[in-house]
This record gives C-alpha cells, structure tokens and sequence, in this order.
C-alpha cells in the first residue's frame, strides 16, 4: 500500500494557494490591466520573476523572510505565535508566490482583452466601478482568469525547489509529492516513484488539454 | 493657448453663459471645453443637433470629454441646469452620475447579455414588474419583439443599433450622444434608421447631439447644425444657415461646395455688395434677402438669440465688408440657374448673368451635373473679365430635358444674388 499523504497534502496545499493566488492575483491583474501608476513595470517585473529565478533562489528569499531572523518572522512569531518555515504554511507560501505569474499573465491579457467601450457604456448607464467589474469585466474576461486559475493550481502542485527550501522534506508533516517522488528516488524505492510520476503526468497533460479546449471558445 | 482658453472661460461666464442659463433657462446642454487645440461652446435645448465635421475634426474627443470618458484641460458641460463638469469650480462627476446617454459607433452592446438584459441593464430601482414593463415596452418601440432572447451576436446590425439606442432610453438620460452610429451600415438600413431616429425623437423629446461625418445624415438629421474643424467651432446654426450661408472656407469645404471664387469689395450700400472677382468679373449679392437669414422656420427665436449672444467668438459673415476687402464668394450648384433662351428675362434674374458653353453632362441618377464654362466672358451686364470659369449646374432630370441640354452648347446662367454667399477672405 502507498503511502497516500503526499496527494493529500500536496491537494490541500494546492488548493489554499490557488484560493489566494486567484483573490490578490485578480487585484493585481485588474490593476495592471486598467491602471497607470509608478512603478507598473518594476512590479510586473517583480511578480514574474517566479518564472525565471531559480527556486532555490526563491526559496532562499522566503526562508530569509519567513524565518526567525527577520524581522516579519519574529514579528509572527512573538506577536500571534505563527510559525511558518518548516510547516504546511510555508508550502502553501511557496505555492502562491511561484503561481502568481501563471495566473496574473493571462487573466490581465484578458481583462486587457475586455473592450474599453462596454466598461464605459456601463459606467455612463449609471453603474459603479465595482458593478462594472462584477457585472461586466469579469464575465468577458472570465475564460482567461479561469483558464489561468487552472494554470496556477498545476503550478501550485508541481512546485518543489522553493518549497523544499521553506518547508523541508519532513515526512507525513511537508512531504508533497515533488518531493516525495524526489525521496523515492533517492532511497532506491522506483516502484514508488513510478507511481507517483504517472499521477503526476496524467493531471499535468490533463490541465494543459483543458485549458487548451477551454480557451478556445470565445463570443 | 492654456492662458486664452481660460480667459475665454471667464468672459463667457461674465457675459453670456449667465444670461442665458437664469435668462432663458432652456437650454439643457452647454458646453465651453478647452483641451489643447480642442474648444467648442456650445448650447442646446430639447433639440436633434448634429455635430458635423471630417473626420480627425474632434468631434468623438468632444464626446468623450461631455461624458466623461476624457477629463477636458479646461470648460464648463452644464446639463439640466447642473455643472457635471467645472473646471473653475473644480467639479468632475463620474460617468455614472451625469446622467448622459451614449450610443457608441460599435453599439456597445454587453455580447454575455441577451437583447433583454441589456436594455434593462440601465435601469435602476425597480421592481422586477416594472422592469419588464418598459422593457417589453421598448422592445415594441424599437420593433425588437421575439428578439429578447437573443444574443447581440445573434442580430443584425440595425437590430443591434436599436438594442443600443433602447438600452440608452431605458435608463432615462437628461441627454443623448450618438456618435456615428449609423456608419456602419448599408446604405437602405441607414436610411430606415435615421427616420426612425426623428420618430423616436419626436417622442421622447430629449436634447440629442448626434456626430457624423457624412454631409447628407447631417442635413436630414440637424435642426441646427455644428461644424467643427481642429476641435474648432466654425460654425453652428440651422441647416438652411449653414448649407447656404456657410460663415468660414472650411465650412463652405465640407457641405461640399463648389464654384468658389475670389474678388474685391467696390462698393456697399444697404442692400448690395458688389464685388470685382478676376476669375468672373463683377458680382452683386443682396445681402438683405440672401438666403436662411431667418429664412427658416426652424431653431425657435430663443435659440435664434442664444446663437447670437454666443456667436461673436466666430468669425462672422456678415460682419460689415469695407471697400478694398478681400472676399471668397460662391454658390450652390443647385442655385445656379440655366436662363431659358425662349423666354423674356424675369427682373429677379437679370444681375449676374454669365454667357458660356456647356462642358460636361453628367447623370447621377437623382438629376444631372452640368459643367460650364464662360467660354469668351461675354457678358450681357455690367461686367468684363479676363479667365475662363468653371461653374458646376446641379439640375433637376426635368429641368435637365426641358433645357435639351448637350455638349457645347451656348447657354447662360444667372447667379442669382441672394443666392451667393461671402466670407472674408
């Protein structure tokens, strides 16, 4: 019998990231997508620096961060008695911040994508800026914030370097799958990383197809 | 143009833009709006106004900055006795509380809405009942019924127009814009359309500005007319003023006029201008009797004097001509008149007769173009000059076969004098 706490943890991780991920992320976007404002590039930046930097590097600046050396640590830690390195929190940190960037891009292309003209035909109709985002810009832009929410939570289950930097490898507590299928393969155990691994790619080629069939209807 | 644009502000508030909202109080649209190049002021009541220009003229930045869309550098959009935008008094209302019906050049339409939902998307505080009613109420006006259901995507063009145009009735506004809406449809729908506007008009008897381009919608559409160039005003006044007494050189461009000539002031009495013009010699205008000076029964007489308490920011036509002036006159090609040989000159016909050739015929269907030419400037009064001339004759298909017109044949023409038009030149 397989040990089932990698999946489960690795779902449960997933999905409260992908919860915030989609939440701050649409903020994000819509205020990319709408908004001129200093320093719009350098936080674009920012945020997709997921993308490129090495998870190690990434999960070197959490654990910085996170960690009782610093101040924002200690400030958990003395004030409310949270304690995030090493624990599922900080997986679930991880999480967010290397799927941000898949969810932001395509649902500010999307928001982008929503004619100026019906926003404004909808303020001139009397409606305010949160109407109009409730009743018009999220329904037109809604297959690509869908569509990058599903991104985002694949990311959240495939994220392993960051992760094993801030919440380590500690089994039945932070051991998701990445890194339980890394500790089968280090301990020799291929019968089990061959499991793990043809879970692993049937969800992966899963999202991209539907994101794909998804996509492609439009109005 | 910061400095004089705000001092314009000021002189309109000082005189007239007081006078006319406490003196009149009829006007539910007056706009004064300075952005960069871009000024116009404007005033309109309970009327189908059309703003008319080329396009590239500012005539879609005016509509954006009455709605909102834009924020204007400077000016004053007072609706309904309101200021939804002041730049003095720092007043800027969002969109939503101007209270402005926008009909878009694409229709706008919400394409995740049926017909239904969008027409009732503006309409606020109600029972569900109630909204119903006028909406099924609309959808009969607009002749939209057993559409509701559907999808913009699954309507025509001119059902979407109408979609769009009931949507923006439905939510009550204090006035209406409609910025081209009809450009992009076929000529026959156009032409449905635009009478269906006047019905619809005539019913709900809301000030409207509508913006197009195309000569012709302007002149079917406007009581009064405003004609912008470089975000300029040159011209607003009813459709007889503007068509036959056009106050600028690009006003007289766009209605498409044509036989456009230049001369000299020689002399002025009350009721005659004579002018000395190298390209046809001399030219009398009647300057009382000329055509749309308060020739029209349209624009009611207040509004007749709102134009004039605004209007001297314009460069005047009649504005009085010393000796010596340059002037650009010209007339109608459809005002142009083919003199019958076989029958005795009637005394309203005798001045400015001009003995020519005919050029060129062409048919165009709803009448003929003549194209003639003073071939030896032989001339029966008052006049001898130097170069040939080029008039171009717009007559009727009856006229036209009347006259037995053809190539090279001599004829002559009388340029009637309250017919002609003059600008300084």
């Amino acid at each position: 019998m397989i040990d089932l706490f990698p999946l489960y943890l690795t779902l449960k991780v997933s999905i409260t990231a992908t919860f915030f991920t989609v939440f701050i992320g649409l903020g994000i976007a819509w205020l990319m997508a709408r908004n001129d404002f200093f320093g719009k590039s350098i936080l674009d930046a920012i945020i997709m620096q997921p993308l490129v930097i090495p998870p190690t590097v990434l999960g070197y600046y959490l654990l910085v961060l996170l960690g009782r050396g610093s101040f924002f640590g200690r400030f958990l830690e003395d004030g409310f008695g949270i304690t995030l390195v090493f624990t599922w929190k900080a997986a679930v940190i991880a999480a967010f911040v290397s799927s941000l960037p898949l969810f932001v891009k395509p649902a500010r292309a999307a928001i982008e994508g929503v004619d100026k003209n019906l926003e404004n035909a909808a303020r001139l109709l009397g409606k305010t800026e949160f109407e109009v985002l409730k009743t018009i810009t999220i329904p037109l832009a809604w297959r690509g914030i869908a569509a990058g929410s599903v991104m985002a939570f694949a990311r959240a289950t495939g994220e392993f370097g960051a992760t094993l930097m801030v919440a380590g490898n500690i089994p039945q507590v932070t051991q998701t799958m990445p890194i339980a299928i890394y500790d089968a393969v280090q301990m020799g155990n291929t019968s089990m990383a061959n499991i793990l691994v043809a879970i692993v790619t049937i969800f992966s080629i899963s999202v991209i197809y539907f994101v794909n069939w998804f996509t492609r209807g439009r109005y | 143009m910061k400095k004089a644009s705000t001092a314009l502000i000021t002189q309109i508030r000082k005189n007239d833009y007081t006078d006319i909202s406490m003196g009149f109080n009829l006007c539910n649209l007056i706009f004064y709006l300075c952005n960069q190049s871009l000024l116009s002021e404007l005033s309109l009541n309970n009327e189908l106004a059309v703003l008319f220009g080329p396009s590239g003229s500012g005539k879609s930045a005016t509509l954006n900055m009455l709605s909102g869309i834009v924020k204007p550098e400077n000016g004053i959009v007072h609706i309904n006795s309101r200021d939804v935008f002041n730049s003095e008094k720092d007043i800027n209302l969002p969109m939503r509380d101007r209270r402005i019906g926008y009909l878009f050049q694409d229709y706008a339409l919400f394409p995740h809405m049926t017909v239904f939902e969008n027409i009732a998307y503006g309409i606020s505080n109600l029972p569900q009942e109630k909204i119903k009613n006028k909406v099924d109420e609309l959808l009969n006006l607009m002749r939209l019924e057993g559409l509701e259901n559907r999808y913009p995507s699954q309507i025509s063009g001119g059902q979407k127009q109408r979609t769009a145009l009931a949507r923006t009735l439905a939510a009550e506004p204090d006035i209406l814009l409609l910025d081209e809406p009809f450009s992009a449809l076929d000529y026959q729908v156009r032409e449905k359309l635009r009478q269906e506007l006047i019905a619809i008009h005539e019913r709900f008897p809301i000030t409207t500005l509508f913006v197009t381009h195309d000569m012709e919608e302007a002149f079917m559409l406007g009581e009064r007319i405003a004609v912008i160039n470089n975000g300029r005003l040159e011209q607003f006044g009813t459709r007889e003023d503007v068509f036959y007494k056009p106050k600028t050189r690009n006003v007289a461009k766009f209605i498409g006029a044509r036989n456009i000539f230049h001369g000299v002031v020689k002399s002025v009495d009350e009721n005659n201008i004579l002018i000395e013009s190298d390209d046809i010699g001399n030219i009398v205008v009647d300057i009382k009797e000329s055509r749309g000076q308060g020739g029209c029964s349209l624009g009611a007489g207040s509004s007749e004097e709102i134009i004039q308490t605004l209007e001297p920011l314009n460069p005047r036509t009649l504005e009085p001509l010393n000796i010596g002036q340059n002037v650009c006159f010209g007339i109608r090609p459809e005002e142009v008149m083919i003199i019958r040989p076989d029958r005795p000159l009637d005394k309203r016909v005798q001045d400015n007769l001009i003995h020519g050739i005919v050029t060129g015929i062409m048919a165009k269907g709803t009448g003929h173009a003549i194209y003639f030419t003073a071939k030896h400037n032989l001339v029966l009064k008052g006049f001898n000059s130097g170069k040939d001339i080029n008039l171009k004759i717009d007559i009727p298909n009856i006229a036209f076969r009347r006259l037995a017109l053809s190539k090279n044949k001599e004829i002559t023409v009388c340029l009637k004098k309250e017919c002609i038009w003059v600008i300084k030149d």
